[in-house]
């Protein structure tokens, strides 16, 4: 079953590695104020003050909503909070806007490895690790 | 004996009674004392919930013009000129502001005061800058209080402390209602005979009861005036004084006192009083201006400031008169406020809340988690999402728009009603809600209550429903749009027509959905299955059940603007469905956080067929049904959306999302009554104009992996090129565009040549 799984892994990261790349998604120049809300929000999460990172977060995403590093930070506290369904998601969502950043959507799916085996989902959780392999090239 | 038993007896008799009498008086004296003590001590002032707007937070390359800051800062009673050692005010000056910030608690902690530069150019903030001038990256205004949980009586307060009331202002208090309150026992005989000499004189001043008197008239007794009452009243007050202190008394005074109305909303206590008249904190409050609620103690309606300006300058000096000859204010104190006018803040009707739609959305979401007593009297504050540039912006497009339809008569009888809902098309935030074209009725929330036939809105459930397949349907799949009859057993045979009576032969399905033609998407629902159909509106956010018939995926089905919202919210996100929610953060009444609503995200859908779903919906304005929203908003915004109309036109839809913001708007009338009504002439604007309002982002969805571009030839839905005339190149999931090419492909291009005869001899 496993090895089966795997090689449908396989298949899918190689029809996923012919696919074109897409352009990224016009970004503009960082806000000042977002880089200022993602640094506080940086120094409360490895300090524990995880509310007040969630809070430093949202308000940035207020402001610049298709920043995926913003999703991806969010995502991380979730894991660090213990929501891993809230990690995934936000990962993902971190993807939909990461364009052609492949070393941020290899982060997103190594958040949501880590999500996923913290659930207990072991299965997912490789999955997910080999899509990170496959951008982490 | 018998001469000497009679007085004897009737002395004893008389000593009998007026034992009885003391016994009685005592017991009732004593009834009166615990319940003093109980109620005084047990007291606790019922505080409303408080509700505020979003703050303003203000950073470069905000997008919101100096003329909206302006209106926030009039909003939050910000005065326009310096006021040195204050803070609240602004100073424009060109294209820069000058905000001096008033402090605040918000729920991560307390932000002082402090003064701002704002540089505004091309519709938005440029630059932002302390005083001294060095840059800041962000900065917030404080939130706009936008109304209140109020306990039955509607009564509103703010405590204070004694300590933060003005000296000055008790000085005034004292000197004009009771001015031997901190000897009296309760009660002043002398200040009684007082009163009634000035009143005989005619030159009445005091009212004669004392401050404890009145307080216990106002906590314990309903106003009737007996002498019982009377009585009652001098033996409450005096065991209050035997039990409490000065001070404590005081304090409860200024916080229970009655000081003016506004609409339903009763104004007590001398802190919301401060706010309400001045717009200021209590601690800030000049003699002039204290001198002016003091005056509002003897009646707040005769006095009124507002409608009787003069006669309550007048008390006002009164009172300043009698402050200074008590010594409770200074000669140059009396000269100086008593020059002053009365410096109201200007008046801002608001009632329980000048937006009760949203209000009643905020208190819906607060049940989930607060018991109904705990909002009316613990003073919780609460942060929300609205957003009052939004919500202003909403309430003027629908109230201008029905007003003008009514005066045409272009869609049936005056009496039009409708509703409005806006939200973050990201973080799921509601930053309007408009319950009706009188939006600060508070009555029928249509946001939320109506429900009404939803049309076609519920459309895009079958086209996503299609696109999930990209094997089966693409954006350029041929449908049929030829008479169609729908058998189910049990139920009456299925004809749907076109609203425009005909049928229309093969159309592309982009073109069914720009266009909204009701037979080929009935087909198309049919052959996808109802109730995959109907589970993904589930999946899209519609809570309600849905009826599992044929006549659904047309919408006949009753849904509120709010459902709505909560549908093309997901589709606007990508497909990711965020809880549209109206709440941020509650705290404590002295700031404690409570509670966080955090922002929550799921995965409804693959990103694939959403972005092919979001490229029709872009089509449908581009050039469908929503075509004239070109007149509100410039093709490069790229805004998409759905009109939607009813049966015999009785309800009017439209809902759409630019790159930031998701918005519903329902236009019908209230006895559901037939009409001329149509998605795209009477919904559809309103929505554009909310939305030009607002400097819209553009929509720009980042393709997804897995989707291609192509060519596409629009009459035989084949593969064209750019050489094809009418060509339109449409996104694809991988691998689903149509192999086989368009005549025109084939004869213009070579490798179109090659290719077709590579698929014919199979080479």
């Amino acid at each position: 079953m496993r090895i089966l799984l795997l090689v449908l892994v396989a298949l899918a990261a190689g029809c996923a590695a012919v696919a074109p790349e897409q352009p990224a998604p016009q970004q503009p120049p960082e806000n000042a104020a977002v880089a200022s809300l993602m640094h506080s929000a940086h120094a409360d999460a490895d300090a524990g003050r995880l509310a007040s990172a969630e809070a430093s977060l949202e308000r940035a995403l207020r402001i610049d909503p298709r920043n995926p590093r913003l999703w991806q930070q969010l995502a991380g506290v979730r894991l660090q909070q213990g929501d891993y369904a809230q990690a995934e998601s936000l990962a993902a969502r971190s993807n939909s806007w990461a364009g052609a950043d492949d070393v941020l959507r290899a982060e997103n799916w190594r958040l949501i490895a880590e999500a996923r085996r913290a659930r207990g989902d072991d299965a997912g959780a490789h999955e997910a690790l080999e899509r990170a392999e496959h951008y982490g090239r | 004996m018998a001469r000497r038993a009679k007085p004897g007896r009737a002395r004893r008799l008389l000593r009998l009674g007026l034992l009885a009498l003391a016994l009685g008086a005592s017991a009732y004296v004593l009834y009166l004392d615990q319940r003093v003590r109980h109620e005084f001590e047990g007291r606790r002032f019922a505080l409303p919930a408080k509700i505020y707007a979003r703050p303003l937070e203000l950073h470069v390359g905000l997008r919101v013009p100096e003329t909206d800051v302006l209106r926030e800062l009039r909003e939050l009673g910000y005065r326009p000129a310096v006021r040195a050692g204050e803070s609240g005010w602004y100073v424009e000056n060109g294209d820069t502001l000058e905000i001096s910030v008033r402090p605040f608690i918000f729920w991560d902690g307390p932000q002082p005061a402090k003064q701002l530069r704002v540089t505004f150019g091309d519709g938005g903030v440029t630059g932002l800058a302390d005083a001294q001038g060095a840059p800041l990256a962000l900065a917030r205004l404080e939130p706009l209080l936008i109304g209140g949980i109020y306990p039955t009586n509607n009564e509103d307060r703010v405590l204070v402390r004694l300590a933060e009331v003005p000296k000055t202002l008790i000085g005034e208090l004292i000197a004009v209602e009771d001015r031997r309150f901190y000897t009296h026992w309760g009660f002043d005989p002398r200040g009684l005979a007082r009163a009634a000499y000035s009143m005989a004189t005619g030159h009445r001043i005091e009212g004669g009861s004392t401050l404890t008197q009145q307080l216990v008239k106002n906590f314990f007794l309903s106003p009737e005036r007996t002498l019982g009452r009377k009585l009652t009243e001098l033996a409450m007050a005096v065991l209050l004084e035997l039990h409490y202190s000065k001070n404590e008394i005081l304090e409860t005074y200024l916080n229970e006192i009655y000081l003016g109305q506004d609409r339903d909303r009763a104004i007590h206590g001398v802190g919301l009083a401060a706010q309400f008249y001045f717009g200021k904190p209590i601690e800030d409050l000049t003699p002039a201006e204290s001198a002016l609620l003091v005056a509002l103690v003897k009646g707040p309606g005769y006095y009124d400031p507002f409608r009787h300006p003069k006669r309550a300058l007048e008390r006002r000096n009164l009172v300043l008169r009698e402050a200074r000859e008590q010594h409770a204010l200074t000669d140059e104190q009396y000269q100086v406020a008593r020059a002053t006018d009365l410096g109201l803040n200007p008046q801002r009707a608001m009632g329980t809340s000048p937006y009760p739609a949203f209000v009643d959305l905020v208190h819906r979401q607060l049940l989930r988690d607060y018991d109904e007593a705990d909002l009316r009297s613990e003073g919780l504050r609460i942060f929300s999402t609205l957003d009052p540039r939004v919500q202003g912006a909403a309430e003027r497009a629908l109230a201008d728009r029905l007003d003008a339809f009514d005066r045409e008569r272009r869609f049936g009888a005056p009496g039009l009603e409708g509703a409005v809902v806006v939200a973050d098309s990201q973080t799921g935030e509601v930053q309007a809600l408009v319950g009706g074209r009188d939006a600060r009725y508070q009555g029928f929330n249509r946001a939320l209550d109506a429900a009404r036939q939803v049309g076609s809105l519920l459309k895009p459930a079958i086209y996503l429903t299609a696109l999930e397949q990209p094997s089966r349907y693409t954006l350029a799949t041929l449908l049929d749009d030829s008479p169609f009859t729908w058998k189910a057993r049990g139920a009456e045979p299925w004809r749907p027509v076109n609203y425009d009576r005909r049928f229309h032969g093969a159309v592309a399905l982009r073109t069914a959905l720009a266009n909204s033609y009701n037979v080929a998407s009935a087909r198309l629902g049919t052959e996808l299955g109802i109730d995959k159909v109907i589970a993904t509106a589930h999946k899209l956010g519609i809570e309600h059940e849905l009826p599992p018939y044929a006549s659904t995926l047309l919408g006949a089905a009753d849904l509120s603007p709010f459902e709505l919202a909560q549908m093309y919210q997901t589709i606007a996100s990508g497909g990711f469905r965020v809880p549209l929610h109206a709440i941020r953060d509650v705290t404590t009444q002295d700031g404690r956080p409570l509670k966080r609503y955090p922002l929550a995200v799921e995965q409804a859908f693959q990103a694939a067929p959403v972005y092919l779903l979001v490229a029709a919906l872009q089509d449908v304005v581009r050039d469908g049904t929503a075509k004239s929203l070109a007149d509100w908003l410039p093709p490069e915004i790229g805004a998409a959306g759905k009109t939607g109309t009813t049966n015999d036109q009785r309800d009017a839809w439209f809902a759409g999302f630019t790159g930031d913001r998701v918005g519903v708007v329902w236009v019908g009338y209230d006895d559901n009554r037939a009409a001329r009504l149509l998605g795209a002439s009477s919904a559809l604007p309103v929505w554009g104009e909310t939305m030009a309002a607002l400097e819209p982002q553009p929509l720009v969805l980042p393709a997804p992996a897995g989707i291609e571009q192509t060519w596409i030839d629009p009459q035989t839905g084949l593969r064209a090129d750019a050489t094809c005339a009418g060509a339109v190149e449409l996104p694809f999931a991988d691998g689903s565009a149509p192999q086989a090419r368009a005549p025109c492909a084939s004869v213009a291009s070579g490798a179109g040549v090659k290719s077709w005869f590579e698929r014919i001899f199979g080479l």
